[in-house]
């Protein structure tokens, strides 16, 4: 009788067995959408039979959680990656217009009318319509780099919001990550839904951030930014925060500081913070708009412009004088900023509310004394060589500047588009590796890999042969 | 797989290798060893492709226009994303791998992942 009560036992745990296996099928199934959620194995174990011992043989079924911790790994550092590109593509979108370098954009068109009013001035410097001209074009030019100035600010001001918001989702997505470690230490049976709501949580941190995730005891996790500051350990959150470094701007008056990430101890970690979207924020606020409008230490090449502008046609008129025989009268500065910020002088550039037209100085007193020579010399400021700015004339500077934006938005967009396929290929195998044997994946890697490597120096030939053919063709 | 190839001018060689690489950035959308050596055998043609517009346009001695520079630098765009894109992919592959051989064969005493074989294991009797 013995035996028999062991083998209806027997049965009836197989039969259990399979039954929770049909759950976890089923399970699957249910979730194939489910964003973050990785096929649970059911594995049918052996059991020996032992009846003297109360091991009464059958089967009995384990989950096998087949979430590949690399495969995680691997789609969290690529989104992270593709988080900063689309967020530099998204902040530097709005540069463009201010810096471009089309005929019709602003600042070079004004200068263009600018120096073309010099010149006609300076066929009859005493013609009070192209004195009048000159002084409106004057405006045209202050406006401009008053509107760029302004829509810099304006950047810089979305900016340092969207990293506010930024560093505030993180901390949601940490106090998320938190109160499932929280669940799992109450409850550490394997749980595949709420395992696939951590994982969906990671990614769309890993998307704001750099974070390492370490897994613990019973599937809790460490959540690490830069791989050394502690975002998330078992139940304990350490919030970041966004600061403003109000000693990055000492000696830059009218400059707006740089914003830096401490962590809830007061740790400056903005240079742990390498990828996701913080990252390309902090970016646009702390290097590139500073190199434009000033920031921190900076004074900005904008600023740089509009001063250089203004001091150089200003020098011109104090030196020149309104008549072109004795008593020579020296001429009034056509440009006013403010000098006390240097950070702000393209903001603040006007044209004097003093100057009128017979204020301005045409003749070069020489010797020889030339009726007109100021204005001629003015005429030709901008293409004289080498160039009042570092060497380079006002249009040229302005160019060189457009020339950084644009090279800087189309490496994010060639980065943004790469890194969007290679987040599409880390998915598939994060996908694929599910039930797949490690030796078969292997090999299928090198392959691919091959493969790669084939059509990649394939590549590198092509680049080779664009570049001969772009040498081909004539510039102008 | 043979392609025959036979171009009037630079322009239309030029369309044809930008057809070619939208086929290619069409085929790497899925991550496959055949859509890879498909890949790399529609770039070769894209290399002859180029190689043909560089010959023409030296031939004829014909200066090019706007839209045909245009042409070359949006080519020169989509291999740079190419180039960068092959780049990544490499050092995620290279990291699997990494990851395969450290689960499947441990560490070796100097801490790198054990080298994989990928051999089938044959047993000899007789």
């Amino acid at each position: 009788m013995g035996n028999l009560f062991t083998s209806l036992n027997s049965t009836s745990q197989s039969l259990q067995a399979f039954e929770q296996a049909m759950d976890v099928v089923q399970n699957n199934v249910t979730n194939a959408n489910s964003p973050g959620y990785a096929d649970q194995v059911p594995e049918m174990i052996s059991q020996d039979f032992q009846a003297g011992t109360g091991l009464s043989g059958g089967v009995q079924e384990t989950t096998q959680d087949t979430r590949n911790s690399y495969a995680d790994t691997a789609v969290q550092q690529s989104m992270s990656l593709q988080g900063m590109y689309q967020q530099l593509q998204t902040s530097l979108e709005p540069l463009e217009s201010v810096f471009d370098v089309s005929s019709s954009s602003p600042i070079p068109s004004a200068l263009n009318q600018l120096f073309q009013s010099f010149s006609q001035w300076s066929s009859q410097p005493s013609n009070a319509s192209y004195q009048s001209a000159v002084i409106n074009a004057a405006q045209q030019t202050a406006t401009a780099f008053q509107q760029a100035a302004g829509e810099l600010n304006s950047i810089q001001t979305q900016t340092t919001s969207d990293i506010q918001s930024t560093v505030t989702q993180i901390n949601q997505d940490a106090a998320t990550i938190q109160s499932y470690n929280v669940q799992i230490a109450r409850n550490p049976t394997p749980d595949a839904g709420l395992s696939a709501q951590l994982e969906s949580t990671l990614e769309n941190l890993s998307s704001l951030t750099n974070v390492t995730t370490i897994p613990g005891l019973g599937g809790m996790v460490t959540v690490l930014i830069g791989g050394q500051t502690p975002l998330v350990i078992g139940t304990q959150v350490n919030d970041l925060q966004a600061v403003n470094d109000t000693t990055s701007n000492a000696g830059n008056p009218g400059a707006p500081p740089t914003i830096s990430i401490v962590d809830s101890n007061g740790n400056d970690i903005t240079g742990q913070v390498t990828s996701g979207s913080l990252a390309g924020l902090l970016n646009v606020s702390n290097t590139m708009l500073p190199a434009l409008i000033g920031g921190g230490q900076q004074v900005g090449g904008l600023n740089t412009l509009a001063q250089g502008l203004a001091d150089s046609i200003n020098n011109v008129l104090a030196q020149a004088s309104t008549t072109s025989t004795p008593p020579y009268q020296a001429g009034s500065p056509l440009f006013t900023y403010n000098s006390s910020s240097p950070a702000g002088i393209a903001g603040s550039l006007a044209v004097s509310s003093t100057i009128t037209g017979s204020l301005l100085a045409a003749a070069d007193t020489g010797p020889p004394v030339v009726a007109n020579g100021a204005a001629l010399t003015l005429a030709g400021l901008d293409s004289s060589n080498p160039g009042p700015i570092d060497g380079q004339g006002f249009t040229q500077y302005f160019s060189s500047m457009t020339s950084a934006v644009g090279n800087a938005v189309s490496n994010a967009n060639t980065a943004e588009t790469a890194q969007s396929q290679l987040v599409a290929q880390a998915q598939s195998l994060q996908q694929q590796v599910s039930g797949v044997s490690l030796d078969e994946e292997a090999v299928r890697l090198v392959q691919l890999q091959g493969s790669y490597d084939a059509a990649s120096k394939v590549v590198t030939e092509i680049n080779q042969t664009l570049q001969t053919l772009m040498e081909m063709i004539p510039t102008d | 797989m043979e392609r025959t190839t036979e171009y009037g001018d630079a322009h239309e060689c030029l369309q044809a290798a930008r057809q070619s690489m939208r086929q290619v950035k069409r085929l790497l959308a899925q991550p496959s060893a055949e859509a890879a050596d498909e890949s790399a055998a529609l770039l070769r043609d894209v290399e002859i492709q180029l190689g043909c517009v560089a010959a023409l346009l030296r031939q004829n001695g014909s200066k090019p226009d706007l839209e045909f520079r245009s042409g070359i630098e949006e080519l020169q765009d989509e291999v740079a994303v190419l180039a960068r894109f092959f780049a990544e992919a490499d050092k995620l592959f290279s990291g699997w791998l990494h990851a395969i051989r450290a689960r499947r064969g441990g560490y070796t005493e100097r801490g790198q992942a054990e080298p994989l074989v990928l051999v089938k294991k044959l047993s000899v009797e007789g």
